[in-house]
């Protein structure tokens, strides 16, 4: 009798451990990691793990994994690395071919992830951690605008061509100034400019699309491979884009190109956005834009068409105590059918099958430009100094494109302290 | 039995209690002395410790590397850290007038009783009790060209869009106008209470000798309030020096590098480019200016003999 009342303390013990398993997690604040939250009491049911998480605005969930997540602890079993801070946290995070197989959940293949997306977590020729969403720019362009026959007369007499979907920067920049003229104030290019990594983001995009990367990886070391000329063509049209675009477009973030995108009566002609923030704009109840826009792939430039990327990885920290429940949440959310049902919810993951299920091919129109965008993604330069020049694009481009100093001028000093920054890295 | 004994070997006694009475003080002193320690003098020494190492934030202590004074011999070179401080500096010299002479605008007004009195003493200090933060984001709306209050109204005057915060100018400007705003308020308060204190007696005198609005002011109240405008100004100062989340959420220290006062830039530093001992030798040298700005207002200040010859002469 007692040897019997023994065992089951012990089982009811052992349960109890079990049960009481919980994971730190640190989630960057936007639609998609808040739509999956409402799912996770499921995964908790399932496996008896309980999730604890935080979430914060992407430069917090930087701050936090720098100063919470060690060599030898952490606060936190897993988080979120936006791509560009890969490097920095690499040596940090459990490479994911030695994250433990499935219990519950089936341990997700890589090779579910869309092949644009794989890359993101890629560092040293190891895989850290799993891309879990796709994000990327997309082109969202205001169809009742260029549907509208008026506009659409006027521009044909105007500029020869036919008003539409701008398919190169030079349409965007016609269209973006037909527009513009026409009181539709904030028509044109919203630029990103609200922080360094925006800002940095919104070069690339120009200097790729004129024909010059900015830097590159020689012999394992970033070094500047910058084309002055080029790039200052880049930074001299995106001068013109800025005198079509909304005031104080230099200090936009996103919450304010969204309230010009989706608040103003009059709207916005194009702008790009990251598809984690499809969600927001196609809510009847938050925009005047809802069901009005097109997406497509970002229009070309004179070397091509390029959408930059910027992604989030989930990692698993080296010091993590709780590695397998961890892989376990990681598994149940990369897992086909939370996938389907994110993609169901407006939000973006980074499976092919998810992004490509037929069943959403009619609502969600945004999906087929995703995957189009995906064939021209392209990442901004990463190593761990990135932090000290993306400030240092941040004050020069921003001096360059609202004419406080000579583009050319600004072109200089950024290479001229990129330079400076790789050299006292040791490159 | 013990008094006896006192009585026939008191020497030692005395010496025990005597000792006992000498250490008292510090025992009772210990327990705050420990949090003052902890809380205090500790972070400075390891501030000052971490200063003297290349410390990469997301690496951990493992990899720090002693560089000694490297730290403090590249902030001299770095222009970025030249510009930080004289752009707090500004601020400084800017606000800290300007929310000086509101307040004591204001005290002088509302020293006085009138109908609803306390109600509008009251309703001044609002803007001290918003946080700083929700503070910067409210005044990032009301800047915005498109949406924000400032330009419809600029606007419904004929006067053209202002991108107040896209210009390196009028972004510096915005950031003191907003800190003002909050912060008069306080001077107010503090100057307000010391005008209360002056002695009614004394400021009849005035009036008696024929003394007007002016006299009074210059030689009188001035002089009487002179600590209490001191310490105000210290107190300020000491706040100024540290002010970050309401610019960071209004401007990030742009646009370029305008408005990056030094806060922010020793954040960028340790959470941006994860050089921790570049932040921490940062966070000394603030220390050092702190420590001037306060020995030069406190040695002032205390120097109440003199301000009593003032007043009295």
């Amino acid at each position: 009798m007692k040897k019997a009342l023994f065992m089951l303390l012990l089982a009811v013990a052992m349960v109890g451990m079990v049960s009481a398993q919980t994971i730190n997690v640190l989630f960057w604040d936007d639609a998609y990691p808040r739509t999956l939250m409402e799912r996770i009491p499921e995964f908790e049911k399932a496996t008896g793990i309980k999730v604890n998480f935080e979430i914060l605005q992407p430069p917090q969930v930087f701050t936090k994994t720098s100063v919470a997540v060690g060599k030898d602890k952490t606060d936190y079993d897993l988080v979120c690395v936006d791509e560009g801070n890969i490097p920095l946290f690499a040596s940090l995070m459990l490479p994911y071919d030695q994250w433990a197989p499935g219990k519950v959940f089936k341990k997700v293949d890589p090779s579910t992830v869309t092949p644009a997306m794989l890359d993101v977590a890629q560092w040293d020729g190891k895989l850290i951690g799993l891309p879990i969403n796709g994000n990327l720019y997309v082109w969202m362009t205001r169809k009742d605008l260029i549907e509208n026959p008026k506009y659409k007369a006027e521009f044909k007499a105007q500029y020869g061509y036919d008003l539409g979907v701008p398919q190169t920067l030079q349409q965007m920049l016609d269209m973006g100034t037909y527009f513009y003229k026409n009181g539709i104030v904030s028509g044109g290019f919203g630029p990103f400019n609200g922080g360094p990594a925006g800002v940095f983001g919104e070069a690339i995009f120009m200097w790729e699309s004129f024909g010059t990367h900015f830097i590159d990886y020689v012999n394992g070391k970033p070094k500047l491979v910058v084309d002055k000329a080029k790039a200052v063509q880049g930074m001299e049209f995106y001068k013109k884009l800025m005198a079509i675009s909304p005031k104080g477009a230099e200090t936009m973030a996103h919450v304010e190109r969204q309230a010009a995108f989706c608040a103003d009566p009059k709207g916005v002609f194009t702008q790009f956005i990251w598809p984690a923030q499809i969600a927001s704009y196609e809510d009847p109840d938050k925009s005047l834009a809802a069901g009005k826009i097109v997406y497509s792939a970002p229009p070309s430039g004179p070397a091509g068409r390029f959408a930059i990327r910027g992604t989030w990885a989930v990692n698993i920290p080296l010091a993590s105590k709780n590695k397998d429940a961890a892989a376990e949440f990681v598994y149940w959310w990369a897992s086909k059918d939370i996938a389907t049902w994110l993609v169901e919810k407006n939000t973006v993951p980074a499976r092919t099958d998810a992004l490509t299920n037929p069943k959403f091919a009619a609502s969600k129109p945004w999906l087929a430009a995703i995957a189009d965008s995906m064939k021209y993604a392209a990442a901004r330069p990463r190593f761990k100094e990135v932090a000290q020049v993306q400030d240092i694009v941040k004050k020069y481009w921003i001096m360059g494109i609202t004419g406080q100093m000579p583009t050319a001028d600004a072109m200089q000093k950024i290479m001229d302290e990129t330079q400076d920054v790789l050299k006292k890295a040791g490159y | 039995m013990s008094s006896k004994k006192l009585v026939t070997d008191g020497r030692p006694a005395r010496n025990k209690e005597g000792k006992a009475r000498e250490h008292a003080p510090f025992l009772f002193l210990l327990p705050a002395l420990l949090v003052v320690f902890a809380v205090l003098i500790f972070p400075i020494i390891f501030s000052l410790i971490v200063s003297t190492f290349d410390w990469p934030l997301s690496e951990g202590a493992g990899a720090r590397r002693f560089v000694g004074l490297g730290n403090y011999i590249g902030l001299t070179k770095d222009p970025e850290f030249w510009n930080s401080l004289k752009l707090q500096l500004g601020f400084i010299f800017v606000a800290i007038p300007l929310e000086l002479l509101l307040g004591f605008a204001a005290a002088l007004l509302l020293n006085r009783e009138f109908f609803g009195a306390r109600l509008v003493r009251s309703l001044l200090l609002l803007p001290v009790f918003f946080l700083p933060i929700l503070s910067g984001m409210t005044w990032r709306f009301m800047l915005q060209p498109r949406y924000g209050p400032l330009n419809a109204l600029l606007l419904k005057l004929g006067a053209p869009e202002i991108t107040w915060l896209g210009n390196p100018v009028t972004a510096y400007i915005a950031i003191i106008i907003q800190d003002i705003w909050r912060m008069w308020p306080f001077m107010f308060m503090l100057l307000y209470a010391g005008l209360t204190a002056i002695p009614q007696e004394m400021i009849e005198a005035a009036e008696i000798d024929g003394a007007g609005f002016w006299k009074k002011l210059r030689s009188v109240i001035i002089p009487l309030l002179t600590p209490t405008i001191l310490t105000a100004i210290l107190l300020r100062i000491i706040d100024a020096l540290r002010v970050f989340s309401e610019v960071y959420v209004m401007t990030e220290g742009g646009p370029g590098t305008s408005t990056m006062l030094f806060s922010l830039y020793t954040h960028r530093q340790a959470f941006g480019y994860q050089k921790v001992g570049m932040a921490s030798s940062m966070a000394i040298f603030l220390l050092i200016l702190s420590i001037v700005f306060a020995l030069t207002l406190v040695r002032k200040n205390m120097s109440l003999d003199v301000l009593e010859e003032k007043a009295g002469g």
